[in-house]
């Protein structure tokens, strides 16, 4: 029960983040980077959440993502023929599901208290998935393209993603002691069947 | 792995696959019903920060809204009677027209709308914008400013709809110099998530006689998206490459900007000539 609870606050969260995600516009002074936020609660649904939940997560996030932001065009008016689009309905909540997948396997070192995890995967996590959009973008439209601002793009969402990460993990972790449900695990030797039991 | 991680891998690769293989119109019925179900979030979170936004710049003294209200009334009669002018040489235009057996021309309304999300997506140019099908929209109209073009419709949910800006590489315009008899097309470049990004005029003649600061205007071809002499951009330099030459274009709407557009509704042609734009829906401009 705790733990569907937590589940439903990170999914909300999640939901929320991706929502959010319209009005954090591309920033002028950083060739037009544009901050991510809900891939840092994907991170952290992966490391904190069990498994199932954490793919349920992806899923989810992967769809709604998809959803909001998959560019379907009519073709021209000259050839016949279906809409076409360049990242299909469905890659995302694939990406995500490996990113997760990946990421939960740091899970037993997460609850033994290392946050900077979550910090770190929501970086990468960011990286991968931009990398991932822009790789398959131009498999669509041809040609290797790489200007100078494609880097800044790339990897500055990163770092933003590792800023707020600990914001995150801190109000996350309150809401986790409210529910009553275990993100950290006390190590102690005394203790350390418990810590087992977690992480199974 | 415990049994429960392997049903949920299996339940995720299953439903995964799923909606990978459905269809594009489909994944366009679930792109339109998204964007129904976050819409009332993106217009209450727009509204607040338009409020938020008006308070920062609405604070004029007296004697400021006084000067502005004369102003605006002396433009408002000014703009009265170039109208007023231009309808008159509207029914000239159709009586020539009529006398010389031409074919009448299509006209166009204006649907007013307000955006209220831009793009999520780090590598496309769009915006969300508060008119949808209930407003008569679909998939491929025209949204302009009263500066110029800003892009088309891509897809229309009941009450909403995206609106891909031509700073989009997949947003691409038949588009003429002013002055010149050159053509080529226009769209944005790639990774084109700037505020403020140029656009590119390819497939130009080598020795095109263009210069910085010429209009582009849309070509309008038969059969396109968007009717001829929308502005475009002006032309910020001309490159000569291997093949053909290329200009590159400041878009004439500033799109971070974008706060109010219009959608360009086609009027059937039985009433092209006699049908007048329907009264705006609310107070927008």
């Amino acid at each position: 029960m705790t733990t569907a609870a937590f589940f439903g606050v990170v999914l909300a969260l999640d939901f929320l983040a991706v929502v959010a995600q319209a009005y954090c516009g591309p920033l002028p002074a950083l060739s037009g980077a544009r901050p991510l936020l809900f891939p840092v609660i994907l991170a952290y649904g992966a490391l904190a959440l069990p498994f199932w939940a954490a793919l349920a997560l992806a899923f989810f996030n992967g769809l709604l993502w998809d959803a909001l932001t998959v560019q379907i065009l009519n073709p021209s008016p000259y050839v016949q023929g279906q809409p076409t689009v360049e990242i299909a309905l469905g890659w995302s909540v694939l990406l995500f599901g490996v990113l997760v997948i990946l990421v939960h396997g740091l899970r037993p070192l997460f609850l033994r208290g290392r946050w900077e995890l979550h910090c770190l995967a929501s970086g990468t996590c960011v990286v991968a998935i931009l990398a991932v959009q822009y790789a398959l973008v131009m498999f669509h439209r041809g040609g290797l393209v790489l200007p100078l601002d494609f880097w800044a793009r790339l990897f500055l969402p990163g770092f933003f993603a590792m800023l707020i990460a600990p914001l995150v993990y801190l109000a996350l972790l309150a809401v986790a002691y409210l529910l009553g449900y275990p993100v950290r695990i006390n190590v102690a030797p005394d203790r350390r069947d418990r810590a087992q039991d977690y992480e199974r | 792995m415990s049994r429960v991680s392997i049903i949920a891998l299996v339940v995720f690769a299953v439903l995964t696959g799923l909606v990978l293989s459905m269809r594009l119109p489909a994944a366009r019925r679930l792109q339109a019903a998204m964007l129904e179900v976050v819409r009332p979030l993106h217009t209450a979170t727009n509204g607040v920060g338009s409020r938020l936004n008006a308070l920062g710049s609405g604070l004029k003294s007296l004697e400021q809204l006084e000067r502005e209200n004369a102003d605006l009334k002396v433009r408002i009669a000014e703009l009265s009677t170039t109208n007023q002018m231009l309808s008159d040489l509207g029914s000239e235009n159709d009586s020539l027209r009529k006398a010389l057996d031409f074919k009448k021309r299509s006209g166009f309304n204006l649907l007013p709308a307000r955006i209220i999300a831009r793009s999520t997506a780090t590598w496309w140019s769009s915006v969300q914008i508060d008119r949808g099908e209930q407003d008569g929209l679909d998939s491929d109209m025209p949204v302009v400013t009263d500066l110029g073009l800003v892009g088309k419709t891509t897809t229309v949910g009941a009450t909403t709809s995206y609106v891909v800006l031509i700073a989009d590489e997949n947003c691409k315009v038949a588009a003429t110099v002013e002055g010149t008899t050159e053509t080529g097309i226009l769209s944005g470049g790639r990774a084109s998530g700037a505020t403020q990004p140029d656009l590119i005029l390819g497939y130009l003649s080598k020795s095109a006689p263009l210069q910085n600061g010429q209009k582009v205007l849309s070509a309008g071809v038969s059969g396109g998206v968007f009717p001829a002499g929308l502005l475009l951009g002006t032309i910020r330099s001309f490159q000569v490459h291997e093949l053909d030459a290329r200009a590159v274009v400041t878009p004439a709407v500033d799109l971070s900007r974008l706060e109010n557009v219009f959608v360009v509704r086609p009027i059937p042609r039985a009433t092209a000539v006699d049908a007048k734009p329907p009264p705006a829906r609310g107070n927008r401009p």
